[in-house]
């Protein structure tokens, strides 16, 4: 299957986001000082971008893409559009995942997973093409296809990362007299929630890259921007569209990795 | 819930037995047991014999096919399973302590589950941390992953002691700890032992092991068959039959040597009046096999325990002695 040469879809143990660094042997925090990196990095980034575009002279059609007011609502377009997918992304992918972790759903776990590499290994726009013919355009539909590309990552890392629960644990959970249901309460969720939050973290990153393709749809976003750019053949619209998706591609893994770091439970 | 005697309550089993479909041998085939209250007893048995098997059923984390068990008069099997395992201590081998819970919240956690109040819990964990020798001040509020092996499983240990249940099934317990961190835990473990008057079933494949602890030693053959059960005094002077004199080994003479105290023999038995001068020295706490160990190490028919002269004609009278029935019992203080 196309999707197994994706990122999330493709190691068999445990999904890690791209670019993730939290994951240091013993799971020592890290000193404060080192969370600064990135953003003082994005910062620079966006510094760089603000002075060379303001070294250029726009001409009218490039004034109307670059100007605070139409960038400020794409961006916000943007991010509410990776949020909210995000958001339904967990309410449907962690309970999910959970339930098909469960020995009684072994059965029903591939077929599930399959559903969910189909959803990622149809290519984003197809997906938003046929839904468009079948549903119409705006920000719903949008989030559908969002929400079909990026709930492989939570919904497997779920399963994974409850069934690589050392089944020792579990034995001795059950040998001291916890019942089914206190043992995936206290025990294997807890012990999960790392390459769970890991596979969140990758379900971000991955919305806000998809989140371009919402322009298409009529739902805004950056990709308003690069289309722009493309269409006009205007280099520093495709730029600027570029760099912020970029950036906050970055951002999104970066917050990732210190709320990684925060829930991951004291002592693993 | 059980009815308990010094520490310990009465474990019977009756034809008990498990079968799993598809398998034409049964895993256990009706094993009828009668352990005592406050008796440490040690299956021991080749990988694969049904150790195991019988052990969980014990607390039905396998369900037995037939067969009845009883802890303390009571029939387990109609008891609810989890309720059940709370009154029983539980060790396994791979120690299972949570990693994502401090040792204190590790060792109160089966106190939790039968709902002490907090204080209490406290009061256990500091207790039970004291009683496997590890500072509670230092050590309540680490996490698992900061202590060694041999600390780790102390903790095991610990808590499985909690909620201070009568019976302990304990699973190859100290199996995957070096010689050395093993040979202290057993140590510690006896010492244990003699205070709690614990029922507990020890499960290994260490003969050794099994010789050192156990008050008895159940021999099992493959389906958990009872090939042989008594003190191990008994065992090495008369194996019921080949397979268990194989699980002895050649050296069951020196393994004997090895349970009885120098402090058995009584000075007037000392037939020598030389005196003790010149002679290799050995403390009074130690045992024939290593007063045997001494003599041989030194080329000496004699040497020195606590001032006296014990000889190895004495050595070799206590075997034969003990061949006729004379000390059956095990002793209780002078092993290593």
């Amino acid at each position: 299957m196309s999707g197994e040469t994706r990122t999330a879809s493709a190691p068999p143990s445990t999904i890690s986001s791209p670019g993730a660094t939290a994951a240091e042997p013993g799971g020592r925090r890290r000193p404060a000082l080192r969370y600064l990196g990135t953003p003082l990095a994005l910062a620079a980034v966006l510094l760089v971008l603000y002075l060379w575009v303001s070294g250029q002279t726009l001409d009218s059609i490039e004034q109307r893409t670059m100007n605070w007011e139409y960038i400020h609502t794409r961006v916000l377009e943007h991010l509410q559009l990776t949020a909210v997918a995000t958001l339904l992304v967990v309410i449907i992918a962690i309970p999910a995942g959970i339930l098909l972790s469960r020995p009684g759903a072994r059965l029903l776990s591939p077929v599930v997973l399959g559903l969910a590499n189909l959803g990622q290994a149809t290519p984003a726009i197809g997906l938003l093409a046929l839904l468009t013919i079948q549903f119409g355009i705006g920000f719903k539909i949008a989030l559908v296809g969002l929400i079909a590309y990026a709930v492989l990552p939570v919904l497997r890392n779920t399963i994974i990362g409850i069934q690589q629960v050392d089944p020792a644990l579990i034995e001795a959970a059950r040998g001291m007299g916890m019942t089914r249901g206190q043992v995936l309460r206290r025990v294997e969720i807890k012990l999960a929630v790392p390459v769970i939050l890991a596979g969140l973290r990758t379900a971000l990153v991955m919305a806000v890259g998809v989140a371009t393709l919402a322009t298409f749809v009529n739902a805004g976003g950056l990709g308003d921007i690069i289309v722009n750019g493309i269409k006009l053949q205007r280099t520093p619209v495709l730029v600027t569209g570029g760099v912020l998706t970029a950036v906050i591609a970055f951002l999104v893994d970066w917050l990732g990795g210190v709320t990684e770091n925060a829930l991951r439970p004291r002592g693993i | 819930m059980f009815d308990t005697t010094s520490g310990g309550a009465r474990i019977e089993l009756d034809g008990l037995t498990k079968r799993y479909p598809g398998q034409a041998e049964p895993a256990v085939d009706g094993v009828t047991l009668d352990i005592p209250a406050g008796e440490l007893v040690v299956f021991v048995g080749p990988s694969g014999c049904g150790k195991t098997t019988t052990m969980k059923m014990i607390n039905r984390l396998i369900e037995p096919t037939s067969g009845t068990i009883r802890i303390g008069g009571t029939d387990v099997l109609a008891m609810r399973p989890d309720e059940l395992r709370r009154h029983i201590g539980y060790v396994i081998q791979q120690i299972g302590l949570f990693p994502h819970l401090t040792i204190a919240e590790n060792v109160g956690l089966v106190p939790g589950l039968l709902k002490w109040s907090k204080d209490k819990i406290a009061r256990r964990v500091d207790e039970l941390l004291e009683l496997v020798g590890l500072d509670p001040a230092s050590y309540r509020g680490r996490y698992p992953r900061q202590l060694s092996g041999g600390q780790q499983q102390r903790i095991g240990v610990a808590r499985a002691l909690a909620a201070d249940p009568p019976v302990m099934l304990m699973d190859e317990p100290f199996g995957a700890t070096d010689p050395i961190t093993r040979e202290r835990l057993q140590n510690e473990f006896l010492r244990l032992q003699r205070e709690l008057r614990k029922t507990i079933i020890f499960v290994t494949h260490d003969f050794e092991e099994a010789i050192k602890l156990g008050d008895r030693i159940a021999v099992l053959r493959e389906s958990s068959r009872i090939a042989q059960y008594d003190t191990p005094a008994r065992i090495l002077a008369a194996p019921a039959d080949d397979y268990v004199a194989g699980f002895i080994g050649s050296d069951a003479t020196l393994k004997r040597l090895a349970l009885i105290p120098v402090s058995v023999l009584s000075p007037s038995t000392s037939t020598s009046t030389s005196t003790t001068d010149g002679l290799p020295q050995i403390a009074g706490s130690a045992t024939l096999r290593q007063a045997l160990d001494a003599m041989v190490a030194h080329g000496r028919q004699e040497i020195a325990v606590d001032g006296r002269v014990v000889t190895f004609a004495e050595i070799c009278a206590t075997v034969t002695g003990e061949q006729a029935g004379v000390a059956g019992e095990r002793p209780v203080s002078g092993v290593r």
